[in-house]
This record gives C-alpha cells, structure tokens and sequence, in this order.
C-alpha cells in the first residue's frame, strides 16, 4: 500500500526525524504522565466548592515500539489504555513526558502525527450515520488530502479488503455493529499509514470475521512497508496470537512489558498437567502415580481415566508421571498442559496492587 | 503555498460536499425553508401597508419601511451564520463525536475553521437571494447604488462577526454550553442594530445610554452601510464611516479570535474533553 501522495508538511516518507527517533523505533512514549484536570478547578477553590480530585490516568508510562511489530496493551477497563491511544493519536496532550511518532512530537508537530498515524475505536459516533459508507471514507479521504482518483482508489482497496462492498450505498447508521468496526479499520487505513492505533479491534464482530480481522492485521505487519501497529484489546487470545509484544498496563502503570510466552512463563511458574490414559481405572492410575506424583488428582470420563496435576514448569514430574503409567500398562491417550494465561497475568497485577494499596493504607493510618 | 492553498480548497469542498450531502438527506426541510422565507418577506409586506399613503419620517432610509426591511434582514441572517455557524458547527461535532475523527486528520485549526461554516455562507447567501428576489419580483423592489459595495460590507460584516462567532465556537468548545456571545449578539443585534426601525430612536426614545451600545454592535455599521449603498445609493466616499469601523473592528478581533480558539482546542485536548458535550 503506498502511503498518501498529498499531507500537510512532510507525509509518512519523511525520513529527517525518522532518524531522530532511532533506527527502527517507530514509537516512542517517555516518561508519559496524565492528570486530567477538575474542571474549573480555580473558581471552586475561589468560592470553596466541593469538587472531586484530579483523575491520574497515565503514571510514568515508558516504551517504545520498533518498526513492523505489533505491540499488545492490555489491562482492564480505566487502566488507561485508552488515554495512552489518544495521546499517541494527538487527541488528548499528556501533563508530562513526551510521545514520538516516527521522530514527530506528539505536541510540537501534531499535524505530522496524525498524518502518520490511524486510529481506529470502538466508538460508533465518530462517523456521520446518515452519509453512505462511501460518503463517510470520502469525505475523511478529502481530509487527509487525498485526491479524488486517489480516494476512489483507495476506498475501493479498503472496501474489499474489510468486505464492506455490497454495504458502499447503506447509511453508516443502518450498519450492523460489526460492519461499523469496520469502518473504523477503513477509516483508519484510508492514508496507508505507517503507524496504526488499533482499540479492541474486533470487538463486537462474529468468530468468522474476527478471525479474518486478525489475519488483516498481521497482513499490515507483514506488508512491504510494514505498519507498527498498537492493538488494544480484552480479547487475550487474539493480543496473544498476533502481539510480538505486550505491555501490562494497571491503575495507568505498564507493571509488565514482553513476549507474551515469557510474560506468563515469568509470572506464573506452575502449569496444570492433563493426561487421559485407557487401560486402567481411576484407582489403579491414583496408585500408579501414588509415589512418582502425590498430588495427582484421578476421574473416570467413559472407559477412560482423566489425570490432573500443578508442576513447575521445566521439572521432571510429567515424564515421572507417564512413565509410572506407561510402566504399568495404562495406555496414554491424550497429554496436554495448561500454563497461566495473560488473564492471570492481569489478575496477578491487580492482586499486587490492591494488597499494595491497602498496605499503603494501613501505613497512612498508622 | 499553491500546493498548501489547493489542500485548503479541497478541505473546505470536502466539508461543503459532506453538509450538502447530509442536507439532501432531510429533504422537506429545504422545501420548508424556502417557504418560510417567502412568508416572512409576504408579512414584512403586508406591515408597511399599514404606513402606505401617510407616513412621513425624517429618516431617509425608513420612508419606505419595507424596503428598509428588505434590506436589512437578508443581511442580518447572512451576519448571524458567519457570526453562529462556527459554534453551532463545533457543538453538532461534538455532539455527534465525530470532532474527534476529524481531528484524527491531518487538519490544522483555521481549515477547520473556515471549513466548518462553509457550508452554512453556502446557504445564507442562498436565503439572502431569495429575500432580496422575492421582494423584487412580487411587490416591486427596485435597488439602487453598487452591489459591489454592497457585498463588500456584506464580507466585511461577515467577518467581523465570525471572529465574534470563532470567540463563540471557543467557550462551547471549553464550557459545551451557555455561550454569553450568543445572547449578546445573537439577540442584541436585532434590537441595536437598526434591522426594525432607525437606530436614531434608540437614543431618541431610550436615552443616550441605551443608543451608545449600538456603537459596539458591528452590525450596525453593516446595515448602515449596506442600506446607505442600496436605498440612497450612495458611493465608496459616502460610507467611509461605517467601513473604516468595520475594518478597525476586524482588525482586533480576527486574530484575537484565532488566538483564544487554538488555545482552546489545546486546553480541550488537555482536559480531554474533545468530545465532551
């Protein structure tokens, strides 16, 4: 996909602050920092209103995201994955710190940013619900400075690869909720851009469609150029079978940042082992495994036997276990492990911090 | 600079396009508008018979009340989009949340400015149009002087109050809603600034006071101008006057205007309240 013939100022082919931001790095947020301010805090202080206290959303937050990859931010609602997207996107200014774009200033050069980059939300009421589809793509392709053979190109690009042809003539409002995602994905591809922001983007779309969204996002990565792409999402699979990297983000801190294996093998050491055998009943395979696997839990699921047990990942338990089985003419079916997944991931940083919070409590209190 | 003015054009068609679009889509109300236009000239009519045959006034521009009216209310509503379109603009966006995708694009502040309201300059002189039409062709309207001057007040005017309109635009933008320039403006402009009956009566019958306060009204030097332009026929060195006022009050107020209005997009984005309303 080439990238936009018409921006303001230098388009995504500007290389002179490309090279400012570092070879490779497409990203970078340092030191990000958000306080979203009481409004009209002064005049409430002045007449000794009572008023709420400032929302930290964003807390130091620090990373960067090279060329190519496909960065997952995960955490749960309010942890401030959006407020990050926005200020990458130029829609919100952080209190402190700074975001590069390719090397552009989030706040210096925003025009230059958002020339570069695509945002894609799950807000529905972005779009103009009684303009067409077409309109709608037209009218933000005229925006970016695309020109009118340029747009048609595109949108005709855009509307079969999101398969949004045979819906050009609908209304944005009489799109399913689906289809309105994908507009969003369009809208955001419209200026090929190098940088693409991409907030749970398969949200409400069918397993089907979903599946293929995925694929299209890691087309992107993969193309020539590729695009960087920060995905936010609540979908765990999805961040982990498309996401090179993952940052964990709570209470607006990245508590976590890597290879979404690694950040679930690090944190979470055990891993629940299932082997389904046949040959033997549940109190023959409890006394086979009695000494090698004391633990073992054992149930009978047809005329086969269902074995479960918690081992450190790397240690010698499961081999100890099929061949206590084997040795003793159970015949093995089925074997399969369970590792902690990104949720628990999550959940283990949220446990962190509610015991660190009531720490910090009891520590005022005292 | 060609290449940023030929990005600028296709922006401001693009937003022309989009409202065009989005108008077509509510068909009757076009119908409807027209209509209402031609009512409103109808009763203008109907009123300055009731002066017909006996009114006398020392007021040159006021002897034949309809025409003085013709004239003035055409381009008063042309005033009041230049002066409400910005603001009314910048709240549907936010309303709809579509600010936000428009923001997205690489947009600077004074496109979307100019932008914004293109659309709604397209229609009032539309509407103007047909004010003045109708009055010419069903009750026998005769304009004299340059319509040349006539538009160059009407730009002028217009300006000066989208500046007023880009102050407006800003406090919806930081404080969503209760914006003083409207009622300022919006409702002061008809009472002070001469669209109804001679702003001479304001001092005459209100006291020096309450006819002061036409003076800060741009509008007055507008309908001023213009009327002196179309009803007397007057020429560039009759209405130097009011044109030197316009121009001193543009002169303030266009980059004051553009100046609070950057600054509150960047507080909006601070706040995060850009789609807020």
């Amino acid at each position: 996909m080439p990238p936009a013939a018409t921006q303001d100022g230098p388009g995504p082919t500007a290389d002179a602050p490309r090279a400012a931001a570092g070879p490779g790095v497409a990203l970078s947020v340092e030191s990000v920092s958000k306080t979203y301010p009481v409004p009209l805090a002064g005049f409430k202080r002045l007449f000794r209103m009572r008023s709420r206290p400032p929302v930290e959303a964003l807390r130091g937050v620090t990373l960067s995201i090279n060329e190519g990859e496909v960065f997952g931010l995960i955490g749960r609602n309010g942890a401030g994955k959006t407020t990050l997207t926005k200020i990458i996107a130029t829609l919100v200014q952080p209190t402190e710190g700074s975001v590069g774009v390719l090397g552009f200033d989030s706040v210096r050069d925003e025009e230059r940013v958002r020339a570069q980059v695509g945002l894609a939300t799950a807000e529905e009421r972005s779009f103009y619900w009684r303009l067409t589809v077409e309109q709608n793509l037209t009218f933000f392709a005229r925006l970016y400075g695309m020109g009118v053979a340029a747009t048609r190109r595109r949108i005709e690009e855009l509307l079969a690869l999101l398969e949004l042809g045979e819906q050009r003539r609908r209304r944005f409002g009489e799109l399913s909720t689906g289809n309105k995602q994908r507009m969003a994905v369009a809208r955001a591809l419209l200026n090929s851009p190098p940088v693409l922001l991409l907030d749970e983007p398969t949200r409400s779309l069918d397993p089907i469609a979903a599946a293929r969204m995925r694929e299209t996002v890691g087309r992107l990565a993969r193309g020539t150029p590729p695009v960087t792409i920060l995905l936010t999402s609540h979908n765990l699979a999805e961040v982990e079978e498309l996401c090179e990297r993952v940052a964990v983000i709570s209470r607006g801190r990245i508590r976590a940042l890597d290879a979404p294996a690694r950040l679930r093998s690090t944190r979470r050491q055990e891993e629940t082992a299932r082997v389904r055998v046949g040959s033997v009943t549940p109190e023959q395979a409890a006394r086979l495994l009695g000494p090698a696997v004391p633990r073992a839990e054992t149930s009978a699921r047809g005329e086969l036997v269902d074995v479960s047990f918690t081992r450190e990942v790397g240690d010698g338990l499961l081999d100890a276990a099929l061949r206590a089985l084997a040795a003793g003419g159970a015949r093995v079916v089925e074997c399969e492990s369970e590792r902690g997944s990104l949720l628990d991931v999550i959940e283990e940083f949220e446990r962190e911090e509610a015991e660190e919070g009531s720490g910090e409590k009891e520590a005022g209190g005292l | 600079m060609l290449k940023s003015f030929l990005l600028l054009v296709g922006r401001v068609r693009a937003f022309v396009v989009r409202d065009f679009q989005l108008a077509v889509s509510y068909r009757l109300e076009f119908f409807f508008r027209i209509l209402s236009i031609l009512f409103v000239t109808m009763t203008l009519y109907f009123i300055s018979q009731i002066f017909a045959g006996g009114f006398d006034t020392p007021y040159a521009e006021w002897r034949d009340p309809f025409l003085a009216w013709i004239t003035a209310l055409p381009f008063l509503n042309y005033f009041m989009v230049g002066f409400s379109s910005l603001a009314t603009a910048i709240r549907s966006e936010q309303a709809q949340g579509t600010l936000e995708g428009v923001l997205m694009t690489p947009i600077s502040v004074p496109t979307l400015i100019v932008a914004s309201s293109a659309w709604d300059f397209v229609q009032a002189t539309f509407h103007s149009f047909l004010y003045l039409f109708f009055g010419w062709a069903l009750f026998g309207v005769r304009y004299r002087g340059s319509f040349l001057l006539a538009i160059l007040f009407l730009l002028l005017t217009t300006l000066v109050l989208a500046s007023i309109g880009i102050l407006s635009a800003s406090f919806a933008m930081v404080f969503k809603r209760g914006d003083p320039f409207g009622i300022i403006i919006g409702t002061g402009s008809a009472l002070f600034s001469g669209v109804f009956f001679p702003v001479q009566l304001l001092t005459k019958s209100g006291g020096s006071a309450f006819g002061y306060v036409s003076r800060f009204i741009p509008t007055t030097y507008g309908i001023d101008g213009i009327r002196r332009v179309l009803i007397q026929g007057q020429g560039l060195a009759d209405v130097g006057g009011p044109l030197v006022s316009l121009l001193v009050f543009l002169a303030v107020l266009l980059p004051f205007s553009l100046w609070v209005f950057t600054r509150s997009v960047r507080r909006a984005k601070r706040e995060g309240s850009l789609i807020q309303f």
